[in-house]
């Protein structure tokens, strides 16, 4: 299990970040993605792995209209 | 057109006339107040007073303070003493800072019966303060239709009967930058305000603001749509006005450090140029960006708020919006704005009305009006929003009210409270885009069934239950109003923090005082009440202050510095914040920390508060939204989410097992409008109101808006 | 046409470049008035980078004056006329090859004249085609 945004998510081996984004639908683009209290940069959704247990933070910036 | 304008111009008959001495603005302001009465015909100027620009700046601040001497607690919004005042503020008309030339416009509006106030772009505001004033303010009604001319290199103002120009804007527009242009190159030095048509024949009428496209070589048009102002401008007899003022250059402004400014403004245009494309493509596609969006996060409304996503939501995207926008022209609403995001679709066709098969440049299509007058009606079809904006606007109809009273209508039709007969044969079902088309014109001109549609949803409530013996109950419920108001187009139920957002707002569910959804339903980073309570303190002050000051929203927070996540406070985008008090100064020459911009805004935003109150609202029961904004009405709603509801119910301890859909709405009702209760309480207590919501005395004292007149009324309340 | 091109390796950060630019322009010496700027690099003391205009013509499209157009000769110019001094041009240089002054309120550009390649000592700056 993971938390994503302060919900759980089911774990899956070998997941990243651009899996939970695609999971959660979050295409909004300014956002900044937060594991465990630490940015990871945009280029490296793809590759970042997640382990079990991970709190990930994934902050949507505008705010808004 | 030339010879056809010189025509129109000799028909007009002048009423009266004042010449001034050209002002210069010094640090912003000019220090004089342009006044008209049109019932008597005087035009004089008054001073710009140190209390007035200490405590209410300009802009909106100007207007309310304006309005507030001018109207008692009796006066409706068709008085003659009803005033339309339009103002920029300090910063309005510096070219160097994008987003720096709003309009901020003020009035009593005939759907809330109180103060209403729109923020506009186009040239009107800044070329009035470079002819020489801070506001025009004008009162009185005329007997035919007038304009007013303000000439701000000559120095003269006129009013005068002007009988043959269109009232619809887009050739009101073009009519009046011809007439008053010396040439082609000249018309960039025109602004025009009008209304339209259909200001006349509905309650919801706008103003366009105009600003000359020299690329394209058209008047664009730019919106003041919320609350009506327009009804009330048709209402005085004005068809327009025109001001002229030749030679913006980047001082015109006077700015007491313009070196300030140019550095805020060159870190902003690159972070345009270089993030732009990466970020929320402003530049391509203006807010239309949003649709897919909201739609991705179900926030997008969809027949009459019920939704919030749709699969055909896909037709309604920027990708297909880019193909109607001309591309690559610098689409800025003043000087200086790179985040051009006002967006045209040039040689449109239009396919229904008084000018079908004509082909006209249409400034369409925004966020708002694609997903109000589209997703929300059910019609997902590009063409037809395009035609429905243009005709919107050049009858002078609010889009987003529109888009939202259609909705309503639709809903009603589809639940068998209204039918085809009271329609007058209108099938205005969700999806009927040739019934909605019908139903735009019908509002513009005056007759059928738009003749009760525009006069907007709060007013068609009461008719349909007192007429059509509609449930009371439920159109109550799912008419998408706050304080007469019709909601802008974001889907609150799932955000508490946003329902205050909307429903909170001094003038009616507009996002513009707050809009908390993502950090609230996304990010949960505002947990507590007294999380939302600081959010919904913080924001609505801060974005008051974009008002006072004759700016726009979008380059704030539509674009981020690279490392804007990094920072203590993304969602306040703090290196904006710090060039916005870096213009302000720069400007002003004073020299105010983000802390005071905050009580800049607080002294005019609880003013505004207190006009409600003198004006008969302003209290607690004002600020309760119908309970669409908060939760599902409907058992197709329920359903719709049925998931995310019956966790929430269990994880609230309530007992769901074997309960019907129509036991569960009513234990989710029961626990949100609570909930909603509360924050109202913790929000009033930031706020330093009162628990029924008014400001107490010694807030308004703190604020230093202790005037006697404020402190009799309060005091009523405390 | 003939325009400004560098070889910021000869460079020896003298500045007659821009007292001669500033002096053409606005008929004062003064560096912060010039359309070449000489910057000495943060990390190498002693090595220069020249930032000036190549006229590619990016900065046409971005003015919603029409103020930026291409004159006769090649050169992109500024018609000081209708600016307005939004430097919208200035943020937009893929090359950050304008520059502002407050006393000015036009963008400060290169018309390709030739003055400055003139004065280089160095023989890090000299015109040549496009
Ligand atoms: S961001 Fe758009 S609306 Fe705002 S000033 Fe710029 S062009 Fe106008
Ligand atoms: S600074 Fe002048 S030339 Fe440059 S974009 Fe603005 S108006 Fe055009
Ligand atoms: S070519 Fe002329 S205008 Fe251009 S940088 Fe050199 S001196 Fe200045």
């Amino acid at each position: 299990m993971i938390k994503v945004n302060k919900e759980n998510m089911e774990y899956q081996e070998g997941m990243t970040v651009e899996d939970v984004l695609q999971k959660k639908k979050y295409t909004f683009r300014m956002i900044t993605v937060i594991v465990n209290g630490r940015v990871v940069p945009k280029d490296q959704y793809a590759t970042y792995m997640l382990k079990d247990g991970d709190n990930v933070d994934v902050v949507h910036i505008m705010s808004g209209g | 057109m030339v010879e056809n304008v010189i025509e129109m111009k000799k028909a007009h008959r002048l009423l009266a006339r004042m010449d001034y001495e050209l002002g210069k603005v010094q640090k912003g302001y000019t220090n004089r107040t342009l006044y008209i009465n049109l019932c008597d015909n005087t035009i004089k100027s008054k001073p710009v007073t140190q209390q007035m620009k200490d405590i209410f700046i300009g802009g909106r601040g100007f207007g309310l303070w304006y309005l507030w001497n001018a109207v008692t607690s009796e006066t409706k919004w068709n008085d003659p003493e009803n005033e339309i005042i339009i103002s920029t503020g300090p910063i309005g008309g510096i070219t160097q800072y994008p987003g720096a030339g709003k309009s901020l416009v003020v009035s009593l509006s005939p759907i809330t019966g109180t103060v209403i106030d729109s923020n506009v772009g186009g040239y009107f505001g800044p070329l009035l303060k470079f002819s020489g004033w801070d506001a025009l303010e004008i009162q009185g009604k005329a007997e035919k239709d007038v304009i007013i001319y303000i000439d701000g290199n000559n120095g003269y103002v006129t009013i005068e009967e002007a009988p043959e120009e269109a009232v619809d804007s887009h050739l009101a527009a073009e009519q009046f930058t011809a007439m008053y242009a010396d040439s082609e190159e000249d018309k960039r030095n025109v602004a025009v305000v009008s209304a339209g048509r259909g200001a006349e024949n509905t309650l919801i009428g706008l103003l366009n603001f105009s600003f000359f496209d020299l690329k394209r070589g058209v008047p664009r048009l730019k919106q003041a749509g919320r609350g009506g102002i327009g009804t009330v401008f048709r209402d005085k007899k004005i068809k327009a006005l025109v001001v002229k003022y030749t030679g913006v250059k980047g001082d015109t402004n006077g700015p007491a450090d313009k070196e300030k400014i140019i550095n805020a403004g060159l870190r902003l245009h690159r972070e345009i140029h270089d993030l732009d494309k990466v970020q929320n493509r402003m530049r391509e596609v203006g807010t239309a960006h949003l649709t897919e969006i909201m739609n991705d996060y179900d926030l997008l409304p969809v027949m009459n708020f019920q939704y919030g996503s749709h699969p055909d939501a896909i037709k309604l995207s920027s990708d297909v919006f880019k193909k109607y926008f001309t591309q690559g022209l610098p689409d800025g609403c003043w000087y200086g704005c790179s985040m051009a995001c006002a967006k045209a679709v040039d040689n449109f066709e239009l396919k229904t009305g008084p000018y079908k098969g004509q082909k006209v440049c249409v400034d369409a299509a925004e966020y708002e009006t694609i997903a109000g007058l589209g997703a929300n009606c059910g019609i997902f079809d590009p063409e037809y929003v395009i035609e429905a904006n243009f005709y919107c606007d050049t009858y002078g109809i609010d889009s987003i009210s529109t888009g939202t009273l259609m909705a309503f209508v639709m809903e009603c039709y589809e639940r068998g409270i209204i039918n085809k007969e009271i329609t007058g044969g209108l099938e205005l079902k969700f999806g009927n885009k040739e019934a909605a088309m019908e139903l735009i014109h019908q509002m513009g001109n005056g007759y059928g069934f738009g003749r009760i549609a525009g006069q907007g949803v709060r007013r068609m409530k009461k008719i349909f239950v007192e007429e059509y013996g509609a449930d009371p109950g439920l159109v109550n419920d799912i008419g998408m109003e706050v304080k007469g108001l019709e909601c802008s187009q974001y889907v609150s139920k799932e955000s508490l923090a946003q329902q205050g957002g909307y429903a909170l707002a001094n003038k009616g569910p507009q996002h513009d005082e707050a809009w908390l959804i993502f950090m609230d339903m996304v990010n949960k980073q505002i947990p507590t009440f007294e999380d939302k309570a600081q959010a919904l303190y913080y924001f609505p002050m801060f974005r008051t202050w974009f008002g006072l000051n004759g700016l726009c929203k979008l380059p704030w927070n539509d674009i981020e510095p690279a490392d804007n996540g990094l920072t203590d406070e993304p969602a306040k985008v703090p290196e904006h914040v710090r060039n916005y008090v870096d213009i302000f100064n720069g400007v002003t020459g004073k020299n105010i920390t983000k802390e005071e911009l905050i009580l800049q805004s607080e002294r005019v935003y609880n003013f505004q508060r207190i006009f409600n109150l003198k004006m008969g609202y302003g209290t607690r029961k004002y600020d309760i939204p119908p309970y669409r904004f908060m939760g599902p009405v409907t058992k197709e709603e329920y359903e719709s989410r049925a998931e995310r509801y019956d966790k929430q119910l269990k994880e609230l301890g309530y007992d769901i097992e074997g309960k019907t859909v129509e036991e569960k709405i009513k234990m989710l009702r029961e626990y949100r409008e609570d909930q909603y209760q509360k924050l109202c309480d913790a929000v009033y207590r930031r706020k330093g109101w009162t628990p029924d919501g008014v400001p107490t005395l010694e807030t308004v004292k703190k604020l230093g808006i202790d005037f006697p007149d404020v402190v009799e009324l309060i005091s009523k309340y405390q | 046409m003939k325009i400004v091109k560098t070889k910021p390796e000869l460079c020896n950060g003298c500045g007659a470049c821009m007292t001669a630019c500033s002096k053409v322009l606005y008929r004062v010496e003064d560096p912060k008035k010039s359309a070449i700027r000489i910057k000495e690099k943060a990390e190498k003391s002693g090595s220069y980078e020249i930032f000036v205009c190549n006229h590619c013509g990016e900065c046409i499209p971005v003015c919603n004056t029409e103020a930026m157009y291409q004159a006769k000769n090649g050169a992109v110019r500024v018609d000081d006329k209708k600016c307005v001094g939004c430097y919208i041009c200035v943020g937009f240089c893929p090359n950050n090859a304008m520059f502002t002054h407050p006393d000015i309120n036009e963008p400060i550009k290169c018309i390709a004249c030739g003055a400055c390649t003139r004065v280089c000592p160095t023989g890090a700056i000299y015109m040549d085609e496009k």
